[in-house]
């Protein structure tokens, strides 16, 4: 339906078709499925069928490179049988176990239930019964007892349920058209990419992470605090593995020539001279070493000399061969790796260098090339001849995609720690020839990994041992909320710079870069504090999911003149490094790569040679100081890529964000340069993201505004679902009057912007009318608001789970609790029958319909142990209709009722205070309803919906809402839907003129302005009015969830004060700096009445003589009393009528310590008559005064410490 | 609750009633998966008897037909 080239319908009657009958064999809007590809194909590349393309694997899924890439554990009984010969030094049998294969299997209903026609389970129904849409996970594991001709025996172990994303190719629902999609309770434009957690949708977020298989430079101050003679000037690389794991290695400079190389295991990091590893990697002699690293270059004595000292300053190893490195490395990190006991250092060696060192290469070779490269541009920057990256920037970036594995890992060391357990016991049972027995310790392991992605996919919490090489342990996943169409699609398309960055001081990570251009929105990201760190991708821009085939190029560049990378000679400062994803191949002369870099992209563009499209050709020439020269070509997954068109054959072309920086891409067709433009936009919104392209005449506001509307277009009450009597959220938003817009880009039809509606069309008069439309605030129209305008609804969901109430039987057998109503319940109608049944049906579940207030019954059960009924309340302040009763059974459908999901419907017709906005950032908040006799109105006799404040435009400069009000009421007139896309418009060919042709031909004044009349006196304004048709949005603040109010309520039980918090029906704090501007005002009376009469007022006696208040509270409810508290003698001090009793004893401890008897405390506060409350005749020594009661309770708590408090009474 | 060792208390609010068991009064509700009406009686598994669903809804009506209410009730 998208786009049937009508150009000014509003596809009403299309529109219409595909809701009533949407399309059997295709998606009603297939963009849809477009932009959450990355979430789902990333899903898909862990399965062997995923249906991507090979590249250039051989069509295996991650999970099976994943298990591949995991050793086997190996454990020894330490059992010497005399049979077994001598070969393990007296370990014992030699048992190993691994996995040979991880199958996941679509969402099923469990075998217990046979009943269920359908055996397939499908999200909605996951959805609506709040579990988890997941799939069962086995694993075959296998294990062999050296020795003893054991043959290979293996056992499939049940993994758990894991949760399947939804439309991937584990789901039930794939490749289904959006008939099918209705028919399984989903929207027509469902698009998937995301996981059912109890019945929340949760996805997992984009992350940006370094470049992958490039070497970047850094210099960072930070570093030199890693040990003595350490540099600020590092190389690092991300190396990621075919499983898409990664490990990250980073060459440091040390101030003495040296370079040591960093990585880390397990969270510990480790630090190995460079001269071992690559003595280790090829066994290469110092002359190779040298040679590779001054490449003929012998006249650069700087290089000369740091080769030089690399090679002396090794010399104390004294290590000469491969072998010797590998033995020396397995040596030493033997106890860290945990690696089976009988591998000789050598083999630990081995792996160390494969497993961890430049991952991303098999060969060693390739490997020794790579860390000579390392070295090299190492130098350059410590020498100064090239700059460092900027980390920050796209061109140094990819995103991390959802779809991450290796909690398998931790199960089979599981396996292996109770084995070893079982050994260190010394336990009679353990018999690694003994199938029982192995089986028995499988048993006690935990395989449960769906629980633990479960966990991991509900909190966003990765718990790992080896940090999986990322920055952050927490915030992965977000909750899709469907708040509203822009915002729930906007989760699809967001990423993040990550948590570590959040907390930076500094502000580079959040800039704008230009690098950024065409790749992340510039407009689209919210301000506060996540702005730019949460950016969302823009329209065209994709990810790359699939593997490439891009084996084939070496080969085809050596043809084009590239020498192969083991030529023995060349001349580094002459030839350019050309590398092939972190891989060397060759190198070539300058003019030679520019000639490669053209060719190849020619090929990609037309297809020549199977050279992939996606394939990224960043050419950095050598330049003074500049970036480190090289041909980098990027065939790997997860990099960002996008559309252009390539100038030199017409043809498409994808560009990503490292090439895009030495590319000339011109905006428009007619801003290509010739002879310097090589590409050109397909069209000139394609760098905004889809949200910010929804603005109308976006290009005619100030930036900031469509800032703000990228923001408050996710606010907005719209419609959250079409499928709303599916949805179990907690809490939805749903505008009962949307509408399509007048205005609106061509893309709003693209997409289905149509089927959710997020505002109406209003009659805007410009105009200040009354005073009520003052500081952003604006007047609605009394009838329009009675006709509907506006009209909202909340719906809330309350769960009642009898399982978790209390008195539940927390065992697994029958449940003590049942939905019902006891015997002590009369249902007979008459007088004596019982008020519940009201609200409750004999069922003991709300009537479908019912009005509830707060604390009315909303479900009842009863307790076999007691036999009584019981009640659910309902809470929440507002009244509410029950508009959805869900009986939910259990996984097998063989438990009775235990739990029930009520959807509770609040009407929210706008009320005064409500939040409203245009499309251009422009948000008010209603102040009236004004009557509509009273409203002006036009010589047509139109009277505005909404009225606002001219001021509200000058210094905000929203040209684009004058040009939506002009646009509308011309399409309103005519009507037209109103193209509103950006960029359309130009100098010589204004949208003003346009429009306003259009309204001078409706008859209308040319400049969208009419004379009005007020509605109180009928006289025409001296002005005429700015009327138009702009598009409202109403946003999800409003009053009734936000208005805080209380003249006495609860109080801190420790305090006497005032408890905070709307919750509680709490006070709003009165702080220092209001304190300060009472003070300031002089007006003592408020504040008295503020900090003392409305907090935390009390009275206290206070003895006259020694000034204490430590005794019993005085309260208002005793005062009347007084006379008969007094004992006789009144009310008196006990310390110092105790101290006069025995006067000779006070008198001497006054004189020795030359004592105050009128204040005696520690502390001494004066306090004046005027706060004396009571006076106490009589000849009694205690007075009552006001204090604050915390006074009373400091003075407790000091008191407690052995300080004391006089208060001196005048 | 007829085993003894569960002991009701004699001093249970109105002993009486528990001499006759309340009526298992059956319910109607719809499936949410096919959209069939099932009649489910009180402590019966919440399954659609004819796709074997595992959610049912609530039907939207006072049954006054079948148990006459109080029609005074606001």
């Amino acid at each position: 339906m998208p786009d049937d080239g009508s150009k000014h319908t509003f596809n009403t009657l299309a529109r219409e078709s595909a809701f009533r009958s949407p399309p059997s064999n295709s998606s009603t809007y297939p963009i849809l499925n477009e932009f959450v590809a990355p979430h789902i194909e990333s899903f898909n590349a862990l399965f062997d069928d995923s249906g991507l393309p090979f590249g250039d694997g051989d069509g295996r899924g991650l999970l099976s490179l994943a298990i591949q890439d995991i050793d086997e554990r190996v454990v020894f009984d330490g059992v010497v049988q005399s049979g077994t010969g001598a070969n393990y030094k007296g370990r014992g049998n030699r048992l190993s176990i691994w996995i040979e294969q991880v199958s996941i299997a679509r969402p099923m209903v469990p075998d217990r239930d046979r009943r269920a026609t359908e055996r397939k389970v499908f999200p909605s129904e996951s959805r609506e019964r709040l579990t988890s849409y997941r799939g069962r996970m086995n694993v075959k594991l296998c294990w062999k007892v050296d020795e003893a001709n054991q043959t290979v025996r293996s056992v499939t172990k049940d993994c758990g349920l894991i949760p399947i994303m939804v439309r991937s190719v584990r789901c039930n629902l794939r490749a289904l058209s959006s008939a099918e999609l209705v028919s399984h309770h989903e929207e027509p434009e469902e698009f998937g990419g995301y996981f059912i957690i109890n019945g929340n949708e949760r996805l997992i977020r984009y992350l940006i992470l370094p470049r992958r298989n490039h070497v970047i430079a850094l210099n960072r101050p930070s570093f030199q605090s890693r040990g003595s003679s350490y540099t600020p000037y590092v190389v690092q690389i991300r190396c990621v593995r075919p499983d898409q794991t990664s490990v990250t290695n980073t060459l440091h400079y040390l101030a003495n020539g040296n370079a040591m190389l960093r990585f880390s295991w397990r969270k510990q990091e480790y630090v190995v001279p460079i001269m071992l590893l690559l003595k280790a990697l090829v066994g290469a002699s110092d002359k190779e070493v040298f040679e590779g690293v001054v490449m003929q270059d012998y006249k650069n004595t700087f290089l000369i000399d740091r080769a030089e000292l690399l090679l002396r300053s090794y010399k104390i190893y004294g290590l000469h061969s491969s072998d010797q490195c590998l033995d020396y490395l397995g040596d030493k990190f033997r106890v860290v790796l945990g690696l089976p006991e009988d591998w000789s250092n050598l083999d630990v060696g081995t792996w160390l260098v494969r497993k961890l060192i430049l991952v991303h290469l098999d060969a060693p070779r390739d490997k020794f090339r790579m860390l000579l490269f390392m070295l090299r541009k190492l130098y350059a920057i410590v020498s100064k001849t090239c700059s460092v990256d900027n980390p920050d920037s796209p061109q140094h970036q990819e995103v991390l995609l959802p779809g991450k594995f290796e909690k398998l890992e931790e199960a089979l060391n599981q396996v292996r720690n109770q084995i070893t357990q079982d050994v260190r016991k010394q336990e009679a049972s353990v018999d690694f020839l003994d199938d029982r027995y192995l089986h028995r310790v499988l048993a006690r392991v935990n395989f449960d990994i769906g629980a633990r992605l479960a966990n991991f996919l509900a909190t966003g919490n990765l718990v790992s041992p080896t940090g999986l090489d990322l920055q952050q342990a927490a915030g992965f996943t977000i909750v899709a909320e469907k708040l509203n169409w822009h915002r729930y699609i906007s989760h699809f398309r967001c990423v993040h710079r990550g948590a570590f960055f959040a907390q930076l001081k500094t502000t580079t990570v959040r800039k704008l870069l230009p690098e950024a251009w065409g790749f992340l929105c510039p407009v689209h990201t919210p301000d506060g504090s996540p702005c730019g760190l949460l950016n969302h991708l823009s329209r065209t821009c994709r990810i790359v999911t699939s593997p490439l085939s891009a084996s084939h190029i070496p080969t085809l560049l050596i043809a084009q003149g590239m020498t192969d990378s083991f030529a023995p000679s060349v001349s580094g400062n002459q030839n350019i490094c050309v590398q092939l994803d972190g891989r060397i191949i060759g190198w070539a002369q300058s003019s030679v790569v520019k000639a490669l870099a053209t060719t190849l992209r020619i090929w990609k563009t037309e297809g020549i040679y199977d050279i992939p499209l996606d394939l990224e050709i960043g050419l950095v020439l050598p330049s003074e100081g500049g970036q480190y020269p090289g041909l980098f070509l990027f065939a790997s997954r997860s990099r960002m890529m996008r559309s252009v068109k390539y100038l030199v054959n017409g043809k498409d072309d994808h560009i990503g964000s490292f090439e895009q920086v030495y590319m000339d891409v011109a905006i428009s067709p007619d801003e290509i340069e010739l002879a310097i433009s090589t590409h050109v936009e397909h069209a000139p919104t394609n760098f905004l993201s889809i949200l910010a392209n929804m603005t109308p005449f976006s290009d005619f506001n100030q930036s900031p505004r469509n800032i703000y509307q990228c923001q408050m277009g996710k606010q907005t009450m719209g419609t959250p679902s079409t499928s709303l009597n599916h949805r179990t959220d907690n809490k939805l938003y749903r505008l009962q009057s949307g509408q399509s817009p007048l205005v609106r880009p061509k893309l709003h039809n693209t997409y289905a912007m149509d089927s959710f509606p997020n505002g109406t069309n209003a009659i805007v008069a410009v105009i200040s009318y009354t005073g009520y439309d003052m500081e952003d605030a604006m007047i609605l129209n009394k009838s329009a608001h009675e006709r509907g305008f506006g009209y909202g609804t909340v719906y809330k969901s309350q769960i009642v789970d009898l399982k978790e109430t209390r008195g539940a039987s927390k065992s697994n057998a029958a449940p003590t609790l049942h939905f019902g109503l006891g015997r002590d319940i009369r249902v007979e109608p008459g007088d004596r029958q019982h008020p519940c049944c009201q609200f409750l049906d004999l069922d003991g579940l709300p009537f479908i319909g019912t009005r509830l207030v707060s604390g009315d019954p909303l479900a009842a059960y009863v307790d076999d142990t007691t036999s009584r009924t019981c009640f659910v309340k309902y809470k929440g302040d507002e009244s509410g209709y029950v508009d959805q009763v869900r009986l939910l059974g259990s996984d097998a459908g063989d438990s009775e009722l235990q739990k029930i999901h009520i959807t509770f419907r609040i009407p929210r017709s706008p009320v005064i205070g409500d939040k409203f906005s245009s499309r251009h950032g422009q948000k008010g908040v209603c102040s009236q309803k004004w009557p509509v006799v009273d409203m002006p109105f036009s010589e047509s006799g139109i009277q505005p919906d909404i009225i606002i404040n001219p001021h509200a435009f000058p210094s905000r400069m929203t040209i684009g809402m004058l040009v939506e009000s002009m646009a509308g009421k011309a399409g309103a007139m005519h009507g037209l839907a109103q193209d509103a896309t950006p960029f359309t418009f130009s100098e010589s060919d204004t949208a003003i003129d346009y429009f306003g042709t259009q309204l001078r031909a409706a008859g209308y004044n040319y400049y969208g302005n009419e004379p009005m009349y007020s509605g109180i006196t009928g006289q025409e304004f001296a002005a005429d009015i700015y009327v138009g048709v702009v598009y409202y949005q109403r946003l999800r603040h409003m009053v009734l969830d936000k208005f805080q109010v209380r003249t006495t309520g609860p109080v801190d039980p420790l305090t006497r004060q005032p408890v905070k918090g709307r919750k509680r029906a709490g006070g709003i704090r009165f702080g220092e700096m209001e304190r300060d501007a009472l003070i300031a005002h002089g007006t003592s009376f408020l504040l008295q009445d503020r900090l003392m009469n409305c907090s935390d007022y009390s009275t206290t006696w206070v003895c006259r003589t020694c000034g204490s208040i430590i005794s019993l509270g005085y309260d208002e409810t005793t005062n009347i009393g007084i006379s008969k508290l007094a004992g006789p003698g009144g009310v008196h001090c006990r310390v110092c009528r105790d101290g006069s009793n025995d006067g000779d004893t006070r008198i001497r401890s006054i004189l020795d310590q030359n004592f105050n008897p009128g204040s005696n405390g520690d502390i001494t506060i004066t306090i004046p008559s005027n706060h004396v409350v009571g006076g106490q005749a009589k000849g009694s020594e205690l007075d009552i005064v006001a204090v604050p009661f915390v006074f009373r309770y400091l003075c407790a708590e000091l008191a407690s410490m052995g300080i004391a408090i006089s208060l001196q009474v005048q | 609750m007829s085993q003894p060792q569960q002991g009701q208390p004699s001093s249970a609010p109105n002993p009486t009633t528990f001499l006759h068991p309340p009526p298992r009064q059956e319910m109607e509700y719809l499936c949410a998966d096919c959209g069939a009406k099932n009649d489910i009686k009180p402590r019966e598994p919440i399954r659609c008897r004819e796709c074997g669903h595992r959610i049912m809804y609530k039907k939207r009506t006072k049954r006054s037909e079948c148990m006459p209410r109080s029609a005074s009730s606001p």
